[in-house]
């Protein structure tokens, strides 16, 4: 995740530190504690500098000083590697700070006016982040993973969902109602014979949408009426667009659930199914509502009288089209609880694999079933793992790639929230095919669930004694640890995840040589991804031949994908290879939401590339998605509507690539740069038709010349839509933007149909629109500053949005 | 031993070799910016791409080992094409002039900063000497020229232009100045001055529009305090004129391999012109080194060079993507790093990013 804000003001000096003698001893002693903890070696200074955050809240340069005096680590190294994060700061923050997603779903549903919006509220100065008393900072960040919920803000641990320009200062206002008052203990304490269960999502979708307070609700409620019944808290159900998510599951097998709840629904819904509880005055309420239900998120007031069917309908059509196998089992299992995982065949996978008297079989059994990588390239696994396994080496070393910093993906997260025992399990065959005996998690340090989730696994994995020493008598070693990445996009490509891990700057090499024969401390290093993993243990159990059925001729087995923007139903989902791009959307989906008309699908996040409608029948397919242009990616799938501008989307992946080159090659760190030069001056209307094919000989040019996946694939957003929307890119020469997106291009007027509400006026910010009693309205487009808020309040949609340079 | 061929010349090489160097022992040249045999491979210019023709992929050769069955194409329309765009890239983020504005625009071509160096230091002497030698037996052509030099001459943004031409006739020898154009008088421009023959002039690159604050940079270059003289009548007001010239012209503008790179691959003079590219910034350590952040192309020689210095600060590089550049670590100050090895700093940067800050104008070359 990158972090614009904290960091660029300051990118190119490193704060001297006002503290006075006596405030640095308090420094000086934080750091002496945190090295003691880490240890000394040059590959310790991200650990080191993450912990001295965590406590500092910044990373003043007395630390940094002092780092160097009692390490290894050189002056050269900490200024290159804390300047090169993201994730640290070198100036103090505020002591809350708005993380303000820019993720791709948040960014088609208009984060940049929520951005703007804070900034206005908080009325932070031009290149200001934070309040002059130092209560809040602003922070933008390039995925929050909750891209269902778009768009979205994060204040300190409060995740708010679908926040308005205009709303932003009631989020605010909610916030610090909440930091006022004492949060509840949602301890759990089960008794022990149980009619009834009750399941609700943890997942960080369902943590956002609320699914922690709702569980504060349920325990108090299960205490009001002493109610016989489990809490279970389990993983990512994957339906993210309608949480919370609570299922009750009544008589062990009668499952009922509930989607959007909210805290005043817990005890109507929990009051139906679970006795005791009188329900007569339930029934009083209002029936109007249930014509709302789930085709709203807010207007959704009683779950608890909507038929059965009704209920579940979105849910069953959501998952009937989905294949799960990396997410088998989803909603389900409990991801803290190893019991749970062995009772549910968990390690089966693995302990058949101990049995094997050549463990090289099982790499024939990955080779044969035709399994690719899911980080996106596609390189078959099996052969990654023979390599490997021939590459000599005192030690070797297994990584779980999940430093997912696609914007608008987060299938990493969730598989790693929901299935740590299935990842590791996955890690161990890989160790136990390839002779490796250690394994290392690398999490992005923005997934502090995943993390958790991850570590908990681990230990209960090792007193279980799945993972140490001569596992259950095998002779078989491995040992786990985790690398918490500090926020690098260009780390999820494995040579720099490497770099990184050796405490340097992310900066990738070529390849050869390959980490699977020289890699981590120049030893042999596998690094796969968290769904290939996770796949691993499915196909031991089933065979090969149960895998190779499923997918295309080269695409085997399923995808996971992470489905958001302007579809009616996003999620977390898993599809067979082959299903086509309009199945996902459509039957998974259900389409565009309020009858706009489909345009496009972003495919592959800032590697991948928009496919217009035209081509979604394209079945999701390593080759065929590069034959038109996109690639598989990491998996994020983003639905674009006709209010989406081509020129734009392109300006806006750009944006980001431009953002996360390490700045190591040419044609990454210049090249897309004047891409973006060029973008931006489509956006507002400057650029000229000769631009275009300037652009498109570029775009050519860094995809050939870029050292590494990033800058090679970074044009793709361009290329896609060069090659499927040209016509739009000449329209922005002629200073036309048809879905009115671009800014610079229109403006705001207020027709005929204005009653002259007030509202408008009321709302605008900058005082542009006069305040005039039963009078049409009119905007001053000196004044305006195109917020979006009139627009949004408007009763009557008497404004409009239209091209300045438009045609008569 | 892999067998390959490189422009369909066979060769075999010892494993390990880069593609780069085969090419060297069959007589092939491939360019390179980034890439010394004193330190690793960093593979960040890539203006050494080269094609391997069975797979199709482009790889910089300056690191790709030489492999089995490989085809490699140098030499292609392809290739060069990609090379010229990096150095375009490069060029296009070099916000900085390897010749100064006035002797661009000069007809003659005069190397009017040199001049103005050695009159600076006071030598007299050598500065007569070479405004003979670029005359070349011929009138000075500044006596019938509008003076298009002072026109250009950044020092006009700051205060004033420096009186370039009357240095320019003060200095050069009484024989070149009497052999005149007859209709000339003083300094008043002639109404058809007779045209120098032109010269052929090198690629070069433009500093493009600068700030204020970047303009004040370049007062660096000067003493602040000198006075400034219009009319030149004797030694000591040319000295002081002299020294007010901010030596707009590149220290390495006849040792730099990207201009040599631009001119070889005859790219057009092009001007810095990436937006918010980084300010130009003139940081030196006093009579010692100066380093000029625009004209740094982040090929990392420098970093690597001193990397593993225990014993004093090394430069290194802060940030990440288009605003990654070369810095002291922390907060020291520029002037602790690289004592021991300035020298070597210098000599390896293949632009003029680094430099020494005053040498001895006399050793310069002159044209």
């Amino acid at each position: 995740m990158y972090s614009k804000g904290l960091k660029n003001k300051e990118e190119n000096t490193i704060a001297e530190c006002n503290c006075t003698g006596s405030d640095m001893t308090p420094v000086i002693s934080v750091v002496e504690e945190v090295v003691a903890f880490t240890g000394r070696e040059k590959d310790k200074v991200i650990p080191i500098l993450q912990e001295i955050q965590k406590r500092l809240n910044y990373i003043p340069s007395e630390a940094l000083k002092h780092i160097c005096k009692i390490t290894e680590i050189t002056p050269g190294q900490i200024s290159g590697v804390s300047t090169f994060y993201s994730q640290f700061r070198h100036i103090p923050a505020g002591k809350h700070i708005i993380k303000i997603c820019q993720g791709t779903a948040c960014h088609v549903k208009g984060a940049n006016l929520v951005s703007d919006a804070f900034r206005r509220e908080l009325k932070l100065a031009q290149d200001s982040v934070t309040t002059s008393d130092m209560l809040f900072s602003v922070e933008e960040v390039a995925c929050l993973g909750c891209c269902t919920l778009a768009p979205v803000v994060q204040i300190d641990e409060k995740t708010y969902g679908h926040v308005s320009p205009a709303g932003v200062d009631m989020v605010i206002a909610d916030f610090l109602s909440q930091v006022s008052s004492i949060k509840k203990s949602t301890e759990l304490k089960n008794k022990s014979s149980v009619a009834s269960e009750i399941r609700i999502g943890l997942g960080s979708c369902c943590v956002a949408g609320g699914s922690r307070e709702i569980l504060s609700e349920i325990i108090d409620i299960r205490q009001k009426y002493d109610l016989d019944v489990v809490l279970k808290p389990v993983g990512c159900v994957g339906v993210c667009n309608q949480t919370p998510l609570m299922e009750i599951i009544t008589g062990g097998s009668s499952v009922s659930r509930y989607t959007n709840v909210r805290k005043d629904q817990v005890e109507d819904i929990i009051l139906k199914h679970i006795k005791p509880g009188s329900i007569n005055k339930m029934l009083k309420l209002r029936i109007n509502d249930l014509v709302d239900t789930f085709v709203s998120d807010r207007k959704l007031n009683n779950p608890a009288l909507v038929p059965h069917e009704k209920r579940e309908e979105i849910l069953i059509s959501f998952l009937q089209n989905q294949l799960h196998i990396a997410t088998e089992k989803s909603g389900t299992m409990s991801p803290e609880s190893l019991d749970e995982y062995l009772l549910l065949d968990g390690f089966s996978a693995f302990n058949k694999c101990l049995l094997f008297s050549d463990q090289g079989e099982l790499i024939n059994i990955i080779r044969e079933s035709g399994l690719r990588g899911r980080g996106g390239a596609g390189f078959p696994t099996g052969k990654k793992w023979e390599i490997f396994r021939n590459s000599v080496g005192d030690r070797k070393y297994v990584v779980c790639n999940g430093d997912e910093g696609d914007p608008g993906a987060f299938m990493d997260r969730m598989l790693l929230e929901s299935f740590p025992f299935r990842i590791i399990e996955g890690m161990l065959i890989a160790g136990l095919a390839t002779g490796a005996e250690n394994g290392i998690f690398y999490i992005r340090a923005e997934y502090p669930l995943a993390v958790s989730r991850i570590r908990n696994a681990i230990s209960l994995c090792h007193k279980e004694g799945l993972i140490g020493d001569n596992i259950k008598g095998t002779g078989f070693s491995f040992n786990i640890s985790i690398f918490e990445g500090a926020g690098a996009f260009v780390c999820g490509e494995e040579t720099a995840l490497i770099a990184s891990m050796e405490g340097k700057r992310g900066t990738p090499h070529l390849r050869p040589p390959f980490p699977a024969v020289k890699g981590f401390r120049e030893a042999p290093t596998l690094v796969n991804n968290v769904e290939t993993l996770s796949l691993i243990s499915w196909i031991i159990n089933h065979g090969a031949e149960e895998f190779k059925k499923i997918g295309t001729a080269e695409s085997k087995g399923t995808k996971v994908f992470a489905l958001a923007g302007k579809v009616a139903r996003g999620g977390l989902i898993e599809v067979a290879m082959g299903t086509t791009i309009r199945d996902i959307v459509e039957n998974i989906g259900n389409g565009v939401a309020r009858g706009r008309k489909f345009k496009a699908v972003q495919i592959g996040g800032p590697s991948g590339g928009c496919i217009p409608e035209s081509l979604a029948d394209t079945p999701i397919d390593y080759e065929e998605l590069i034959k038109l242009g996109a690639m598989m990616g990491s998996g994020g799938l983003v639905v674009l509507d006709d209010a989406d501008c081509m020129v734009d989307m392109a300006k806006y992946f750009l944006t980001f690539t431009h953002q996360q080159s390490c700045g190591k090659c040419t044609f990454c760190r210049v090249g897309t740069k004047k891409m973006l030069d060029i973008l931006e001056r489509l956006s507002t209307g400057k650029a000229i038709s000769a631009e275009l094919d300037e652009l498109e000989a570029l775009c050519s040019s860094v995809a050939k010349g870029s050292l590494c996946g990033l800058g090679k694939s970074a044009p793709n957003p361009v290329i896609t839509g060069l090659r499927y929307f040209r016509e739009e890119y000449e329209e922005h020469t002629k200073g036309i933007c048809r879905a009115k997106k671009c800014q610079s291009l229109v403006k705001y007027m207020i027709s005929e149909k204005c009653t002259g509400c007030t509202k408008c006026s009321q709302e605008c910010p900058v005082n542009a629109i006069a305040f005039r009693p039963y009078e049409k309205h009119e905007i001053d487009q000196q004044l305006c500053t195109k917020c979006d808020n009139c627009r949004i309040v408007c009763p009557e949609n008497a404004i409009e949005i239209v091209n300045i340079n438009a045609t008569a | 031993m892999p067998q390959l061929k490189i422009d369909n010349k066979e060769i075999i090489t010892a494993a390990g070799t880069t593609i780069q160097e085969a090419a060297k022992s069959l007589g092939i040249f491939i360019p390179t910016l980034c890439h010394s045999d004193e330190v690793e491979h960093y593979t960040s210019c890539m203006v050494c791409m080269v094609k391997d023709q069975v797979t199709g992929r482009f790889l910089p050769s300056c690191t790709a080992p030489a492999m089995d069955g490989m085809n490699i194409d140098t030499t292609s329309d392809e290739v060069t094409d990609l090379r010229k765009k990096s150095v375009e890239l490069l060029l296009s983020e070099h916000r900085a002039d390897c010749e100064a504005p006035c002797r661009l625009v000069c007809p003659a071509g005069y190397n009017i900063p040199l001049l103005n160096r050695l009159i600076a230091s006071g030598n007299f002497i050598k500065a007569a000497a070479l405004s003979v030698d670029q005359t070349k037996e011929e009138p000075l052509w500044c006596i019938n020229c509008p003076g298009y030099c002072q026109n250009a001459c950044r020092r006009k943004k700051v205060d004033t232009e420096i009186s370039i031409k009357n240095l320019q006739i003060y200095i050069s020898p009484p024989e070149n100045k009497s052999d005149n154009n007859t209709e000339v008088t003083g300094s008043q421009p002639a109404n058809k001055p007779a045209k120098p023959p032109r010269k052929n002039k090198r690629f070069a690159s433009l500093t493009g529009k600068m700030t204020e604050s970047e303009l004040k940079e370049w007062l660096k270059e000067c003493d602040a305090d000198n006075k400034r003289f219009q009319a030149i009548s004797d030694n000591e007001s040319a000295r002081q004129e002299a020294s007010a010239c901010m030596h707009c012209d590149c220290r390495a503008s006849e040792n730099c391999d990207l201009r040599e790179l631009g001119e070889k691959l005859a790219l057009k003079n092009t001007s810095g012109k990436l937006v918010n590219s980084e300010a130009i910034k003139k940081i030196n350590r006093t009579a010692n080194l100066i380093f000029e952040n625009a004209k740094c192309i982040k090929c990392g020689l420098c970093v690597r060079l001193c990397e593993d210095s225990t014993t004093e600060p090394a430069l290194c590089f802060i940030n990440r993507g288009f605003v990654t550049i070369l810095s002291e670590p922390l907060t020291n100050s520029f002037e602790d790093v690289l004592k021991s090895k300035t020298k070597e700093c210098i000599e390896i940067c293949p632009t003029g990013a680094l430099s020494w800050f005053k040498s001895d104008p006399a050793n310069e070359t002159k044209l």
